[in-house]
């Protein structure tokens, strides 16, 4: 129960915020620099906290449950990547669906790998030798 | 307030994300991440739907941007990607990658085109 709840209220927060930068960063002409920004912070975030277990320990995992799925979950989206390049597709900007896609896919993956591995550098528990 | 509108839709979507993960999950184990595979796909070809059908702003804000912004997710697929290429998992990396953005950009076009030939 305590999950749900703050799978809501962190979930609430991501949506707004993700609504908020497309606000200031427009999509509708050109490259969807909102959804590449939003994409990308959560990648290295999500990755981050799930093996940053030194920091989360000591959180109830109620919260830890809440800021990964439900806050920076929200935060981000599969859907609106989809559709921005099939937008990109229909107005045959070649060239532009191809930066976002590379972007996107990359970049992601950069910043996932990069959050797992400062996770695992200074923020996990160390394996003490005798 | 429309951020608000938005932000209600993506709690409603990420309890959605939630549950139906954990449903997957449950039938299928954790091996190959199947879960966010089906959210994603599903979510792509309802917000290719919603924007070729070129909904009302209020609605496409709460729907698209909220439930099917929060009901898919891009950090959750880009970090179990990751994950397989750190098990060497090389197979199931390579088809999780292709089947989420060939699959998900399949579907949301013919959401789009579907929502624009039967739609408004």
């Amino acid at each position: 129960m305590a999950n749900y709840l703050s799978i809501l209220v962190f979930a609430f927060v991501g949506g707004s915020g993700r609504y908020l930068i497309g606000q200031v960063l427009p999509a509708t002409t050109g490259f969807p620099w909102a959804t590449v920004i939003v994409n990308l912070l959560g990648c290295l975030a999500l990755a981050w906290l799930s093996h940053a277990k030194r920091v989360t320990a000591h959180w109830p995992s109620a919260v830890t449950v809440g800021l990964g799925i439900g806050g920076i979950g929200a935060f981000t989206t599969f859907s609106t990547f989809s559709v921005d390049a099939v937008r990109l597709i229909t107005q045959q900007q070649w060239g532009v669906v191809s930066a976002y896609l590379t972007v996107t896919l990359v970049g992601g993956v950069f910043c996932s790998a990069f959050g797992v591995w400062s996770a695992r550098k200074w923020s996990t528990f160390r394996v003490v030798e005798k | 307030m429309m951020a608000g509108l938005a932000g209600v839709g993506a709690a409603i979507g990420a309890l959605g994300r939630y549950g139906s993960s954990q449903f997957v999950t449950k039938l299928t184990g954790t091996y190959w991440p199947l879960a966010t595979l089906l959210i994603n796909w599903l979510g792509s070809l309802l917000l290719g739907l919603l924007t070729g059908w070129h909904a009302e702003y209020t609605l496409t804000v709460v729907l698209g941007t909220g439930v099917l912004g929060g009901f898919t997710t891009y950090s959750t697929f880009s970090h179990e990607f990751v994950m397989l290429v750190d098990q060497r998992r090389w197979g199931a990396a390579m088809s999780y990658l292709l089947l989420s953005v060939v699959g998900g950009l399949g579907l949301a076009g013919l959401g789009f085109y579907l929502g624009i030939t039967y739609g408004g």
